[in-house]
Parts: structure tokens; sequence; C-alpha cells
């Protein structure tokens, strides 16, 4: 025998002798190994995004200013083209491919009452707006009625002589019927945070010089401002159910002489019944007015008066709706609710933003100052959350105990690995998936009631970071966890006072995790571009861009506003804190 | 085919003394051929990222002197000015660069010899030191001629600075916003 035939034969040999060792061990080993394969071929996925996009989210420009860092604009707004400046309004009869209007407050609620006008199964559905009374019952209102307040109100505003009017109201359908209605009858709104102390709102409408002031029984220190501010000639008490009954037109002894009182309800149902149905023509209709909002920073601090025109709202609406991707774009199948208060101005566009998207829209008055999401949310499954960071933290930390434990904490890396390496949302209804529902998930918008008008689960988060208002910092491990368990996706955006809308605001499908203690704030929106000027601390070199923050665009109030915050653009060109 | 009895019959005489033991060097393979495979599916990866970016070019502002060693000799960028605006215009260096027809003009104010269209050197502003050319001698065919070389000059290339007059570097902020 040669050489290769003993080699053979030893090879021989041995395989037989290897797999000789074949026992009920390696059976189970073998059957692991290929159930594990096709385990990972089968539920092999894309992710929601090309990882690429999130890796370069915003566009530099090749020049940079001495003493300043480039432009940063978002990819889907590049540079050398117009910001998103308004809706484009189609006016009905206009052609299909003409360039449509920017728009202003008033098509956004006649977009609400029109439905949805792009040809598709959903064409003519309407959004509806409801009110959470508790945790127990919701009242739905009819949108030709609030048409009807709108007109009401602003022609009984207009006809008594009020030109700059206050609101002063919780989350309500009146807070955004008088909004409505100011810029339907050609009045400046000025809207006031709620709740405030009584020396902060006489301080409030008297830096605003307001003449008229809608507000609800209660809240509004009527002697106090009428002691102080003389200016007042109008008051609308908004009535609740409970108390309709009280003679609200009567002014105190000695008080409030000048000041011409009544209640929104009696304005209502005073008027003969097809008066104010329809809204004002759209021919020959005014130049829109300003409307004015204070911002809160820390507690202590004088509110900051913001002016922002008809023109920066709709530019940071469309700008809203633009951020989130086509095929997940807000629309009649979502529930929109604010659990934040109105009066600030991203929570406002955002509103309204679903609005123009013909999404329901819910208001719970709770909901403005509320931290907690469970009574925020209480009554009603919202798609859309508007949430502040407070509350978002406090929801985490509460459902820290459930991820502690063995199945809860294993079940949760799942979660988490699926959306941080494999970048997609973790699917819905897998037996997994609704193991994790019942013991981690935390009840968000799950309601007993039957009056809810869908059963969809929640589907995005937004959260703001207040520039300046010492508003908690969200990591990006903590965001991950929050999608992780609310099974929504969520939109972490930079907000400053002088910017309606957002400066920055994270990408819809991004999910990575990194080593942080504040999450980067995402790119610019289309409305915005933003960059940075050297300051002592913080110069900008051929290796970073940072120094004080610095937004441009139409939804920036005065078109450029300085944050007085130092960040920098990452790697990955997305906006951070320094 | 002797052989092949001869293993089968030494395959039969061994059945029996398989073990059903777990520590066996097959299933030694096996084990770690799944631990491998569990390895490589399941260790995290960063997200990626893109190779960083070119760093901006910062706006300057150039007096005629300061312009002149942009001419695309000893590995310089080349630019050249235009009614006060310097153009980047190394990506055309075919044309502009060293050797190219139009590379009288790298490091030099271009805005006579474009309106006229001409690639002479008396075309070009002699007196470094002296004000900027004002062009005011022009004609009306040659203004249009300039603003078509302008407008195709934007589209193609960046502006990265101006060009002041040696002596009024100081005055900035009037055209040194003009956007990119």
């Amino acid at each position: 025998m040669g050489f290769f035939d003993n080699l053979l034969l030893n090879l021989d040999a041995s395989v037989t002798g290897l797999f000789g060792q074949w026992n009920i061990w390696t059976s189970l080993l073998a059957t692991a190994l290929v159930g594990f394969l096709t385990y990972q071929v089968a539920t092999r996925q894309d992710p929601d995004t090309h990882p690429f996009l999130l890796a370069r989210q915003a566009q530099g420009t090749a020049v940079r200013q001495p003493g300043e860092s480039p432009v940063y604009r978002s990819q889907a707004a590049p540079h050398g083209m117009l910001l998103n400046a308004g809706l484009n309004v189609k006016d009905p009869g206009a052609s299909k491919w003409s360039r449509g209007r920017d728009g202003d407050l008033r098509d956004v609620w006649r977009q609400a009452v029109a439905g949805v006008q792009e040809p598709g199964p959903t064409k003519g559905a309407k959004g509806r707006i409801l009110t959470v009374l508790g945790a127990e019952k919701i009242v739905e209102h009819n949108l030709d009625d609030i048409t009807r307040q709108i007109n009401l109100i602003g022609q009984h505003i207009a006809d008594q002589g009020g030109n700059r009017v206050a609101i002063y109201l919780p989350n309500s359908v009146e807070l955004l019927a008088t909004l409505f209605a100011c810029a339907f009858y050609n009045l400046t709104a000025v809207i006031l945070p709620f709740d405030q102390p009584d020396d902060a709102v006489i301080s409030m409408l008297r830096r605003s010089a307001t003449d008229t002031v809608v507000t609800a029984p209660g809240s509004f220190p009527f002697d106090a401002v009428v002691k102080n501010y003389p200016s007042l000639r109008q008051l609308i008490w908004v009535v609740d159910e409970g108390s309709k009954h009280m003679d609200w037109n009567e002014v105190p002894q000695g008080t409030g002489g000048s000041v011409n009182v009544s209640t929104w309800q009696d304005i209502v149902n005073d008027a003969p019944l097809d008066a104010g149905k329809t809204l004002p023509p759209l021919e020959g209709q005014k130049e829109p007015r300003d409307v004015t909002v204070f911002w809160q920073s820390k507690p202590g601090q004088q509110e900051e008066m913001v002016r922002f025109t008809a023109g920066n709202f709709v530019s940071a609406i469309a700008a809203q709706i633009f951020a989130i991707p086509t095929s997940q774009r807000m629309g009649p199948s979502d529930l929109f609710l604010p659990a934040d208060s109105l009066a600030n101005s991203h929570t406002l566009v955002l509103t309204l933003a679903a609005l123009f998207s013909n999404a329901s829209v819910a208001f719970n008055s709770v909901a403005s100052q509320a931290d907690d999401l469970a009574t925020a949310t209480g009554g009603i499954a919202p798609t859309i959350l508007v949430a502040t960071p407070a509350a978002l933290l406090k929801l985490h930390t509460e459902s820290k105990p459930a991820l502690s434990s063995f199945i809860g904490s294993k079940l949760h890396w799942l979660q988490t690995r699926s959306l941080t390496q494999k970048g997609m949302m973790p699917a819905a209804g897998g037996l997994l998936s609704s193991y994790y529902d019942r013991t981690v998930r935390p009840a968000l918008g799950t309601t007993t009631t039957t009056t809810t008008p869908n059963k969809k689960k929640l589907r995005l988060i937004v959260t703001a970071e207040r520039v300046g208002a010492d508003t908690p910092k969200l990591s990006s491990a903590v965001l991950s966890d929050l999608r992780a368990l609310t099974g929504a996706r969520i939109m972490y955006a930079l907000t400053a006072a002088k910017v309606a809308g957002a400066v920055t605001q994270t990408n819809f499908y991004d999910y990575r995790v990194f080593d942080d203690k504040c999450s980067h704030f995402g790119p610019p929106l289309t409305s915005t571009e933003v960059l940075f000027r050297d300051t002592e601390q913080y110069k900008t070199s051929d290796n970073i861009s940072q120094g004080e923050i610095i937004v441009r665009g139409p939804c920036v109030a005065g078109m450029e506003a300085a944050l007085g915050v130092a960040g920098k653009m990452r790697e990955d060109n997305t906006l951070a804190y320094v | 085919m002797d052989y092949v009895q001869q293993r089968v019959a030494q395959a039969a005489s061994n059945t029996d003394a398989s073990s059903s033991s777990l520590f066996t060097p097959l299933n030694a393979i096996l084990l770690s051929l799944l631990l491998y495979t569990a390895y490589t599916f399941l260790k995290p990866t960063p997200p990626p990222s893109l190779p960083r970016e070119e760093p901006a070019t910062v706006f300057r502002t150039f007096t005629p002197r300061t312009l002149l060693p942009y001419n695309g000799e000893n590995g310089m960028p080349v630019y050249l000015a235009v009614r006060g605006r310097v153009f980047d215009v190394t990506r055309g260096r075919n044309f502009y660069g060293p050797g190219g027809p139009y590379a009288n003009f790298a490091g030099r104010d271009a805005s006579r010899g474009l309106a006229c269209g001409s690639f002479d050197e008396d075309m070009l502003t002699k007196d470094l030191d002296g004000p900027l050319d004002t062009l005011a001698d022009l004609g009306a065919e040659e203004m249009e001629a300039l603003r078509g070389w302008e407008e195709r000059f934007e589209e193609k290339y960046l502006v990265v600075g101006r060009l002041v007059a040696v002596g009024e570097e100081g005055a900035r902020e009037d055209g040194g916003q003009e956007k990119a």
C-alpha cells in the first residue's frame, strides 16, 4: 500500500470514529444549531431606514464664516433651496400642479373641517375632536359646532371692540376655538400659560397689552386684575357644565365696572341657531395677525414674551408634518393627545399639525401639567402623544421593577436588541411580545371604556427639551428603554423661546444608543438651519463645530435667534449640548 | 471489496461501545460551532458611521496681493475673483490652473477679462496695491457677458471669500454675509 492509501484509510477510520460517537447529546446540539440558524435567517428583516441615513443626518455648508461653524440643514432641505415656509394650501379649483399658498391658521381649521382632500381610500375622512373628562367620560364635539363657536365668539369679541385677546385656559376645545376665532376675525391672540400666580397673570396681561380675556372661573384672579390692570375691557368666562346655572354675567359691586363680562355658553346659545355656520370667505380676507405666546423658563424668572407671525406658525406646522416619513404620516386613523400645555409653541404646533392632517385630537385639561402619563392618558388610547420629558422619566423609573425581574429583563433585552442592533421597531403581536405587554409594558392609553374611537396602539411619542428651562434631560439609553417599553417611536426635540415648533428633532427611525447623559437632538427640521457661533469656551475648528447655537428660518421669530446655550454637531451631524 | 467488508464488521462490533456522554470530541466540535455562530450573530455592533466630512473652508477677505498665491502652483488651490467675490475654481483646474487656457486669471481679479472675453495679460489690474477695477467703462453687452459668467460660477463653484483693495480689509459686514 502506498502512502496515500494509508492516509485515506486513516481518514476514513477517524471520520467513522468521530461520527460513531453520535449520541443523544449530539442530536440535541445539532438541532439547536440548525434551529438557531433557521431562526436567524427566517426572522431577518431590513432595518426601518438605511443605517447610513442615520450616520449623517444633516448637511453642512462647504464654506463657513470666520468665528462661526458651517450652516447645517436637514438632508431633506438642501442648501440653496428655500426652507419649508408653508403648508402649500391649494385653493379649490387651483391647478393640481400649481404651487399652493403658505397659508395661515385659518387654513388649518378649513382643512380640519374639509377632511382629507387627496384621492384615496381616506378621501373626505375628518378627524374628531374629543374632550376627556376624568377617566370615564369622553365628550365628542361636532366640528360644525366648533365652527359655529369660532364664528360667534370671534364676532362677539370684534363687535365689542376687542383687539388683543388673551387666552387663559387649560388644554381645551375652547382654547383652540378662541385661537381660530382670533385668526378669522382679525384679532391678535395672546396665549398665556395656565395656572400661574396672580401677579404673573397681571404682568403678562400688561406686557401683552390685552383688552380681552377668555378664561375659566376659579383660576383667573378677576378682582386683582380689575384693580391692577384697568385696560381690560372685556371678559368671557368659559363655564363648565356643573356651574352653568349661576349668573356669571353679574359683576361684583364696586369692582370691574368698566369690564363687559359674558359667558361663552351665553354667547353661543343666545345666537340664532343658524347664525355663524359658515366661516368667513377666503376671498378678500385680511392679512393674518400675529400670535403672542409666553415662554416659561426657570421658576421665578419672568416669562419671555414672543410674537410669532402666522408665517412662523405655518412653517413650523409644515416642518412637523414633514418630519414624519410619508408612510407614517398622521391621518384620520390617528388619535392625537397633547399631554403638555398648549401654551408651549411646540405642543401647539404639533396639535395644529394633527388638525391639518385630519387626525382626531383629544383634549384633557389635567394633561397640561401632569407629569404622570397614566393619568394624562386615562380613559383614552392615543396613537400619538406629546409628553414632557419629566413625565417620560417618571414612566421609566416606574417601569424599573418590572424590568429587573428575570424574564422581564430578558424580554426587554430582546426588544432593545431589535431596536438598537437591527434598527427596527419590534413587531407587536408575537408570543413573546404579548407576554412582554402583559408583564413589563406600562399601562399607557389602555382603556376600559367602549367609546374610544379606535383601538389602535400608541405609535409615536413626541417630547421636547426646552432651552434654559431646566427640563430633565433624557439620555439615549432612557429613550431606547422607553421605545421598548411603550412600543412607540420617540422623537426628542430641542425647543426654544423664539422658535415656533422645534429647532431640531431626532429622526423618526433613529433608535441608536450612545454613551451619554443627554441624548442628541437630531438634525434641524426642514424649516430651520443651525450654526454655531464661537464663544469664549467653545470655538469651531476644522475638527469640530461647536459654540452658541444660532437658528435661522421661516419659523423663527425675527428670522434668526441665538439660543444662549452652547451646542455642537456630533460626527453623525446631529445637534447635542456640549 | 475486502476493505469494505472489513470496515462493516469493525463498525458492527463497535456499536455497543458507543457512549452517551456529553463530552465527546464530536460534541465538543458541535458545541463550539454553536457558540461561535451565536456569538457572531448576537455580538453587539456599534451603529455604522461614515468617514468624516472635509472641514469647511473659512470665508476670508482677500486683497489682490494675498489672492496672488492662489494660482494653482506649488499645490495651492486655484482662486479667481469676479466683481469682489472670490471663487474656488480648483475643480476646474484644467481650465483655470497652470497651463490651462484661462491660467492668467488664476489668483487674480478676472472681472474685466471675463466681461470682454479676452484672456490677455492687459485685462488684469496691474497695480496690486491700487483700487479695484470698477469696470465703469464697460458697455451693457460686456456687463451682460460678465453676469453670465457669474451665474455659471455660482452654479459650479463655491464663493470662499471676497476681494477688497489694500487698506479696506477692515470694512467687513457689507458684502461679507453673502450666502455660499
